[in-house]
């Protein structure tokens, strides 16, 4: 069912129609052909039918690579039983807060005091009913305190709980060795030796630690103006501005770019950040579907053709905002369709890479240098340094006018201090140490560990049976638990094993789709990743993890045959 | 523990419906609570019926229209705490055509016999009538106002 461009601009405000056929006729440049692939195929509103969306993208002159992202539908039964477990979880809580209102049981949630009784309540203790009774009784997998660097292995400290995780004691033992599985540590920079180490010990007997001042004032240190050349260098862009924090970079900046009058396009699975600075900004918000090309299209055009909601003024600036990979779901961002979108109706394209620099790249650049595409076509490229590069605080870079603009109307650098010269120094050493300016090969080595960590990993945990969400090449990896129960005993049974793990459940995901996160890192070696892989193995079998319902391609049960048992039998 | 939602949307509670196999719990649940009455040995079928029918029309009145608010905090500044589950949700048509389903194959089984008629009726139009559109937002005589 081939639809020419000219049906569909008669069809203009119509829902997008679904292509049943995969592949069309290239037209360059034209935005109307991006839809090639069968994830686009489904309309804006529609729920989604297939079994699974797995996308292959074969032959598109958009892409230079394989695009493949699945992310398998939960199984109607795992839907189910999830449902009745926070039924009966639901149950049990109403039944709780009986008996902790009739005093049989303690309370230990803060309430009114008595002579305040009568006025409006301060404390509504509904809201608090999901915290106090599904919260609390897991509440020990999160928050554990580690008393090392949180590199490959770390430490944490022990702790128990008598009153079913009220409060935590710690018993004085640590727990030494623990795999760790959560941190944020894509290209191994969080060590306490090595030369980022070193050079930032060194910075710190040379400027101190603290700034004491903002980048306006007397807190622009020229280390700081070295780290923002070299950033610009790393991205290959035309300037950069580094700020204190990832999350005040994002919340501070968009209310500096848009303000009321703009349109901005987020993605539906974008980070609180991004959110919260939209929110900040006042602009017009729309929310297309998770990386749904189509949609994001219907919404340009709708933008362009319609203006804003009563005057049908134009708009003064359109702002998409993505991100580089979603670290909840482990998917990167469709890059190449979002840049000829963004040129074909000349909106602006805000790009957050807060997971991917440094994580993605046969260059270590990012999702733009993943898809072998110009850096100068983002016209706002965001990240942090949180992530790959063991520091802390995040940057905007982009042209020159912009980043200008952005020195003295933003609140992070006017009002917020200026980064610590270690963290500074830990920046510039580990960006050169990846683009290989200290003249060594340990970053490209680093980059190339990450990359190949992350394909044995995901394709060892799909062979076990289990659901990965994600794309192939993305160091997140979430895998999905479902069940309530299950996050909770997933989470003490890894450690129970030695390894750290990050669960996740609602509401900082959907309802049924909870999930541990894993994050690969460079400083893993392949012992650690097999040994933790058979953990996560035993544990998937006891609590029975194992959903996924595809066919695997190397069969499970052609281990159990050794070569010689046949010929034990011709004899 | 406000972790905030991963997704745009501040206030899970507008999802939840929406979730996989929702649905079919629902239906499941409801088949469960016939089977159980079924099996009381000294009720006949038709007050079996219009039993289903009022409970499942009692409980789906108190958790969508009697409890305000959600059960975790939001980040959205409380928007959603004088406002029912109902009220919260975008959109809500299969449960009015669950009702009606419901209504029709109650009254179907017990042969339209003028109580439990009666009975059947007013507990339907008490699920039906807050789910009008005129009625967002509205409290009757100040009942469950905050």
């Amino acid at each position: 069912m081939a639809e020419s461009p000219a049906t569909k601009e008669a069809h203009g405000e119509e829902m997008c129609r679904p292509l049943k056929n995969g592949l069309k006729p290239e037209r360059n440049g034209s935005a109307r052909n991006l839809h090639r692939n069968r994830q686009n195929d489904r309309r804006c509103q529609a729920d989604e039918e297939e079994e699974e969306e797995e996308t292959i993208l074969q032959h598109d002159s958009l892409y230079s690579r394989p695009f493949t992202e699945s992310f398998e539908e939960t199984p109607m039964w795992v839907a189910v039983l999830t449902n009745v477990g926070y039924v009966i979880l639901i149950i049990f809580g109403y039944l709780r807060d009986l008996l902790r209102h009739w005093k049989i049981e303690q309370r230990h949630i803060a309430r009114e005091k008595e002579e305040q009784k009568d006025f409006v309540p301060l404390y509504r203790d509904f809201q608090n009913f999901y915290t106090r009774n599904l919260y609390m009784r897991i509440r020990d997998n999160w928050n554990r305190p580690i008393c090392s660097v949180p590199g490959a292995k770390m430490d944490l400290m022990d702790r128990t709980s008598h009153d079913y995780n009220w409060t935590f004691e710690y018993t004085g033992r640590t727990v030494k060795d623990v795999i760790n599985l959560g941190s944020y540590n894509y290209l191994g920079f969080a060590e306490n030796t090595g030369p980022c180490a070193d050079s930032a010990a060194q910075v710190v007997r040379t400027y101190g630690i603290g700034v004491a001042s903002t980048r306006q004032e007397i807190g622009n240190l020229d280390k700081h103006e070295e780290m923002e050349k070299q950033v610009a260098k790393f991205l290959g862009v035309e300037s950069a501005m580094a700020f204190g924090m990832g999350f005040a970079t994002n919340s501070m900046n968009i209310p500096a770019l848009v303000g009321k009058g703009c349109l901005i396009l987020s993605d539906e699975l974008n980070h609180t950040s991004l959110v919260l600075g939209a929110r900040l900004s006042g602009a017009t918000i729309r929310v297309f579907k998770h990386n749904n090309m189509q949609c994001l299209e219907k919404l340009l055009s709708e933008a362009i053709i319609y203006g804003q909601p009563r005057t049908h003024r134009p708009w003064k600036k359109i702002l998409i905002v993505v991100e580089g990979i979603y670290s909840m779901e482990g998917s990167i961002v469709r890059l190449p369709e979002v840049i000829a979108l963004k040129k074909r109706y000349k909106a602006y394209l805000y790009l957050d890479e807060a997971h991917s620099i440094g994580a993605l790249g046969h260059r270590g650049r990012g999702v733009v240098d993943y898809f072998d595409l110009d850096p100068r076509d983002v016209d706002v490229l965001m990240g942090t340094f949180t992530k790959s590069f063991g520091a802390a605080g995040g940057y905007i870079a982009g042209k020159r006018e912009l980043i200008e603009y952005l020195r003295s109307h933003s609140h992070s650098a006017v009002y917020a201090a200026s980064m610590s010269p270690p963290v500074v120094e830990q920046i510039i050493t580990s960006m050169k140490c990846i683009m290989g300016d200290d003249g060594t090969s340990i970053g490209c080595k680093r980059l190339q560990q990450l990359a190949e960590n992350t394909t044995y990993f995901r394709r060892r945990l799909r062979e076990m049976g289990f659901i990965i969400y994600g794309n192939d090449d993305s160091p997140v990896i979430p895998m999905m638990l479902y069940m309530p129960a299950k996050i909770g005993a997933f989470g003490r049974e890894m450690l129970k094993k030695n390894i750290g793990v990050v669960v996740v459940g609602f509401p900082a995901t959907s309802l049924v789709e909870s999930r541990a996160r894993f994050c690969i890192s460079a400083a893993h070696s392949k012992e650690i990743l097999d040994t933790a892989l058979s953990a996560i193995s035993e544990v998937g079998d006891v609590l029975q993890l194992k959903y996924s319902r595809r066919l695997t391609q190397n069969a499970p049960s052609a281990h159990l045959f050794a070569e010689n048992m046949f010929e034990d039998i011709d004899h | 523990m406000n972790v905030g939602t991963a997704h745009s949307e501040v206030n899970p509670n507008t999802r939840v419906m929406n979730s996989r196999g929702m649905w079919l719990s629902y239906t499941l649940s409801i088949g469960l609570l016939h089977h159980i009455l079924l099996s009381i040995p000294f009720v006949s079928v038709p007050v079996v019926w219009t039993l289903t029918n009022m409970i499942h029309n009692l409980c789906m009145y108190l958790l969508l229209h009697t409890v305000k608010g959600t059960p975790f905090q939001t980040p959205d500044q409380g928007k959603a705490r004088l406002l029912t589950h109902w009220e919260q949700m975008d959109y809500g048509v299969q449960f009015t055509a669950s009702q009606r389903v419901s209504y029709l194959l109650t009254s179907f089984y017990t042969k339209y016999d003028r109580v439990h008629f009666v009975v059947n009726t007013v507990s339907l139009l008490t699920v039906l009538i807050p789910k009008l559109p005129q009625l967002h937002g509205v409290r009757i005589f100040g009942i469950n106002k905050y």
